[in-house]
């Protein structure tokens, strides 16, 4: 481990990053003459939509999180459900799924022509509020379950052996026992979800319909490409960038989320349920699969309306060749990156040096709380006073998604790579193991997890399309920006059929990943 | 105007034409549904090349917003010999650039009724923002914008901060209200449907039954009539009368070939490409005696209202703040 | 020889000062009861151990300043001495150096022999028994070039008859190759099968 050249590389990795995001910034405050502008901060307009960037997000994570719980509680009450192992793998694929697929899955059912707009009565309107915020639930919501339920399964079976020696009611079993477990878990989650939903960006875009619903990111990039207008940009980046941060800082000194942790299929002592109650759960669990499936089923009934010829007219071949290649180039890059910078955290971390891990983990991470939308603005315009767009496109498309991956394979791979340290530090070192055989040892070990981190990497760098608006030239397309053009010019038909194939995909990695999880 | 694109989507499908070495390149920063198949760029470009012994190269950016900040990013360096598809609206920020040359042109070959002078900024298409509504779904239409304010009918505009009709819109209610378009935003916002980025987006929504009235252009009825056989699409004539767009090329100072880059303005306003345009771009021609499909004699002529470009550019961005706030409440 | 000098460790509150000398190639053993500090002077002889005072010398020459992987120590610990993901064979061919491919593979075959392993080679640590995974890792810490061997509890989880032949074993391959052994035990029949030197910590 003490291979000092690894820990060398590993800063480089770690110094690289934070170039790009340097880089990004410098664009940026060269075409911008002044600087900040104070003026963004007496604005009503700004102060509007910061309310209701914050409303939004706290809705859309109280919304998550309340309608998560009973959801969990059906799936842990019940541990033979039918389908069940299939809708833990859907919740991770909603909540990995490309964005684009869910809103036209959302506008093909609740928009202007929508199956069900017709029994929603004359007033309803999917744009605004009440459309971001179904589709902040739709994408977070799973995940809580997630959440919620591998916290619950880790309620000892002594615990429960107890409860019923003790006679508890069903309220008592609640207040003892899930309560005091779910209460940390509860607001981690709830905190996590209003982040995503602040930082959220396509969703609040395709279905904010105007200035009354607009959050910051999205004011952030209309500064820019709408109003041209650099410094309010950019108080408007630190705004976020101080908000989100100290969200971020809060939530880091609650436990990580262990939602994708493997589901550890013990056999567990439970309270026996009432018939009644069984119902209830049941029914709940199948009212999830119809809310969480109907979205996408939306997409299906599309397939029938579009002639055969058009679908050889669609040329899907190459988006979906550019999406995956750029997607593997990425992720790749950002697994690998992820690996040589947990070098130097691990050293830090061995050597007791509690602040200088803790400060290269948040430089680490500091992607997580920095609008993708400015980094890729400032690059942009980077390359535009240099003239050099056509060629480097693609270079910095990889380049700053990989940039925003890293944290993301950090998360996966850090556990597992602590644990290797605390259980065969010393026996490393005992057996002096040079650097290749050092990595033929390591690597066998974190297969699994680096499969994990390629496969969730992959899924969330093909999902991007905020990166790709900016670069994008017109003859290039990925599938999400091609699905996005489709849809925007209400063109459904195309849009879902290309949303299902994106979806078949998708659902394939993640069925890969679950296995991996699993295994 | 981007009509045309409704046809396809084929700005993503589109090869890049293979430059001929010995050629000069003269490149055009244009928006993107000119160059779509079915917009008037291809159709031009073939009228053009075939007598200038040049490869006109288009680069599509998303409206004309796009390309004045490109324009402003890239500053000297711009790989541009000319651009295409700004309008009046925006005329004097493109000038403020002090990249733009003049077009050498002799106006007097444009209709009178434009009374063009400028010697920078060259027409070559123009039109009336309108509201366009169904007539198989609405039979008595507003016949006024305060009206249509006033109503709760559907509508669908575009932002003003990306899209030339939203930018139209925001011209219009300022011509009309006065001190009172804060207010008329407001009123406007509790029966708005969406407020879309570009033209294209609004109006496929509305086009698959999203709205009563879409902002578009008094030209839309004729794409319909032409291209689709449908005639129950018509533009709402406004008593107070519309802001027009009159769409502009001009020439760049960092050309390095300005002379094949005039050849090029003289050519857009011959009788060629001026018949070429109405029934790609749908917009109307900018010269006299151009022969149109009858249809085109059919569209509302409406008296025209609005502000001076040098007043636009001035008291754009307070009226964008004033229409952001209003429209966030 | 291996002197222990005025050596003292401390852990908080928890301190303790050692003195000894082992000869080279002699094998030591070190009882006492728990908490003496048998482990920590293991650990502090092959670098996982701070020092407070005192050194630790190797035929001269002070070992304190050397990092742990440039020790002349090979250390047996109570636990994780086998990486679990590794089958037992990859396991054992880590951290040795033989001088070819054939002596290390009979050096092995050989030693396995002795300890009754051969049957588990191809498996993975997790199908092993504790008793069975203790006489693979003691394989490896012996065979490995290192002068000084140190094991902490090496027959904990064995049988009376499994007990026997590895101590059997310990001695005749740390004889043959002149190693120091220092080897802590609870059991007295080890001190009698293998000690050139018992110490006991209070």
């Amino acid at each position: 481990m003490a291979q000092r050249s690894s820990q060398v590389i590993g800063y480089l990795a770690l110094i690289s990053l934070l170039l790009i995001t340097t880089w990004a910034f410098y664009g940026l405050s060269r075409v911008g003459e002044d600087g900040l502008s104070v003026a963004v901060f007496t604005d009503p307009y700004i102060h509007s939509l910061l309310l209701f960037s914050l409303k939004q997000a706290a809705l859309s994570a109280t919304g998550a999180v309340v309608l998560a719980l009973p959801v969990a509680r059906a799936l842990y009450y019940l541990p033979k459900l039918v389908g069940k192992q299939l809708f833990l793998a859907f919740c991770l694929l909603c909540f990995v799924l490309p964005t684009l697929i869910l809103i036209t899955g959302l506008v093909a059912l609740l928009g202007q022509a929508g199956w069900l707009t017709p029994y929603l009565g004359e007033s309803w309107n999917l744009y605004g509020l009440q459309g971001i915020l179904l589709a902040h639930l739709f994408l977070n919501m799973p995940f809580a379950i997630r959440a919620f339920y591998l916290q619950l399964q880790s309620i000892p079976a002594s615990s429960w052996q107890l409860a019923r020696q003790l006679k508890l009611k069903t309220w008592q079993h609640w207040a003892l026992l899930e309560w005091p477990q779910l209460r940390g878990r509860l607001l981690t989650v709830w905190a996590f979800v209003f982040v995503l939903c602040f930082n959220s960006f396509a969703v609040v875009l395709s279905l904010g319909g105007g200035p009354q619903a607009t959050t910051l990111e999205v004011a952030i990039y209309q500064a820019l490409k709408y109003d041209f207008n650099i410094p309010e940009a950019l108080s408007l980046a630190w705004l976020q960038l101080l908000i989100t941060g100290s969200l971020f800082l809060l939530m880091t000194r609650f436990s990580a989320s262990a939602w994708l942790s493997a589901d550890t299929a013990r056999t567990q002592f439970l309270p026996r349920l009432t018939a009644y109650s069984r119902l209830i759960h049941q029914w709940i669990y199948g009212l999830a699969w119809l809310v969480l499936l109907a979205p996408l089923l939306a997409l299906l009934p599309n397939l029938w309306q579009i002639q055969v010829e058009r679908l050889a007219e669609l040329a899907i071949l190459k988006p979906v060749l550019t999406s995956l290649t750029l997607g593997v180039v990425a992720a790749g890059l950002a697994v690998l990156l992820a690996l040589m910078i947990l070098t130097p955290i691990r050293l830090a971390r061995l050597a007791g040096q509690d602040k200088q891990q803790w400060l290269l983990e948040t430089l680490a991470n500091h992607s997580l709380i920095l609008p993708a939308m400015v980094v890729s603005v400032g690059l942009y315009v980077w390359l535009l006073t240099q003239g050099r767009l056509e060629r480097w496109g693609w270079f910095f498309i990889v380049l700053i998604n990989t940039l925003i991956l890293v944290p993301f394979a950090l998360q996966q791979l850090k556990p597992r790579l602590f644990q290797f340290d605390d259980q065969y530090q010393r026996l490393t070192q005992q057996l002096k193991l040079n650097s290749c055989t050092y990595w033929q040892v390591l690597l066998p070990w974190l297969k699994r997890d680096l499969q994990a981190a390629l496969v969730l990497t992959l899924l969330l760098a093909m999902g991007d399309v905020a990166i790709f608006s900016i670069f994008a030239k017109d003859e290039w397309s990925s599938l999400p920006w091609l699905i996005y053009t489709y849809a925007s010019s209400y063109r459904i038909p195309e849009a879902s059929v290309l949303s299902l194939l994106f979806l078949l995909i998708c659902g394939g990695l993640v069925v890969w990943l679950e296995r991996i999880k699993n295994h | 105007m981007k009509l045309s694109l409704f046809l396809s989507l084929s700005v993503f499908l589109a090869v890049n034409p293979v430059h001929a070495a010995d050629k000069p390149v003269l490149t055009v920063y244009t928006y993107d549904s000119f160059v779509a198949e079915w917009g008037s760029g291809p159709k031009l470009e073939a009228a053009f090349e075939k007598n200038c012994h040049c490869d006109l190269k288009f680069v599509a950016v998303e409206d004309g917003v796009s390309i004045l900040n490109r324009l402003k990013i890239e500053a000297d360096k711009t790989k541009a010999d000319l651009i295409l598809g700004i309008d009046d609206g925006l005329m004097e920020e493109a000038r403020a650039t002090q990249l733009i040359a003049e077009h050498g042109q002799a106006v007097d070959k444009l209709s009178s009724h434009l009374q063009w002078e400028d010697k920078s900024f060259l027409p070559y298409d123009y039109g009336y923002f309108a509201f366009i509504y169904d007539r198989n779904k609405l039979a008595k239409p507003a016949s006024s914008l305060k009206e249509l304010v006033e109503s709760d009918a559907k509508i669908i505009y575009q932002d003003p901060r990306t899209s030339t009709p939203g930018q139209g819109l925001m011209l219009w209610v300022k011509s009309v209200y006065g001190d009172q378009a804060a207010e008329a935003w407001q009123q406007l916002a509790k029966h708005t449907v969406t407020v879309t980025k570009g033209w294209w987006e609004a109006y496929s929504m509305f086009l698959e039954g999203g709205a009563d009235y879409v902002l578009s252009y008094n030209t839309s009825p004729a794409y319909h009539v032409i291209s689709d056989k449908k005639d129950q699409y018509q533009a709402a004539a406004f008593s107070e009368g519309h802001v027009a767009q009159i769409e502009l090329a001009a020439l760049l100072k960092t050309s390095t070939q300005p002379e094949l880059g005039k050849q090029f303005l003289s050519f857009l306003i011959t009788p060629e490409a001026q018949a070429l345009i109405p029934v790609t771009n749908w917009m109307l021609p900018v010269i006299e005696g151009v022969e149109l499909p009858p249809i085109f004699s059919q569209l509302i002529q409406p008296q025209r209202i609005g502000f001076a470009p040098n007043e636009i550019a001035e008291k754009r961005a307070d009226w964008i703040k004033e229409w952001r706030s209003a429209a966030a409440k | 020889m291996l002197v222990i000098q005025n050596l003292v460790l401390r852990r908080g509150s928890w301190q303790r000062r050692y003195d000894l000398q082992a000869e080279s190639a002699a094998i030591m053993t070190i009882q006492g009861r728990s908490g003496a500090g048998k482990s920590a002077l293991l650990a502090a002889i092959a670098g996982f151990e701070p020092v407070a005072a005192g050194d630790i010398q190797w035929q001269g020459q002070s070992l304190l300043s050397l990092p742990i992987e440039q020790r002349p120590v090979s250390m047996l610990f109570q636990e994780h001495n086998l990486f679990e993901h590794l089958s037992v064979a990859q396991n054992l061919k880590l951290g040795l150096k033989f001088a070819s491919e054939a002596t290390q593979q009979t050096a092995l075959q050989q030693a396995a022999e002795a300890l009754e392993i051969t049957a588990y080679l191809r498996k993975m640590p997790q199908e092993l028994s504790g008793g069975q995974r203790q006489r693979v890792a003691l394989l490896r810490t012996i065979l490995r070039p290192e002068p000084i061997i140190l094991l902490d509890e090496p027959f904990a989880e064995l049988d009376a008859y499994t007990r026997e032949i590895a101590a059997q074993w310990v001695r005749a391959t740390a004889k043959a190759a002149h190693k120091t052994v220092l080897l802590v035990t609870h059991q007295n029949e080890d001190v009698e099968r293998l000690a050139d030197h018992n110490v006991i910590f209070e």
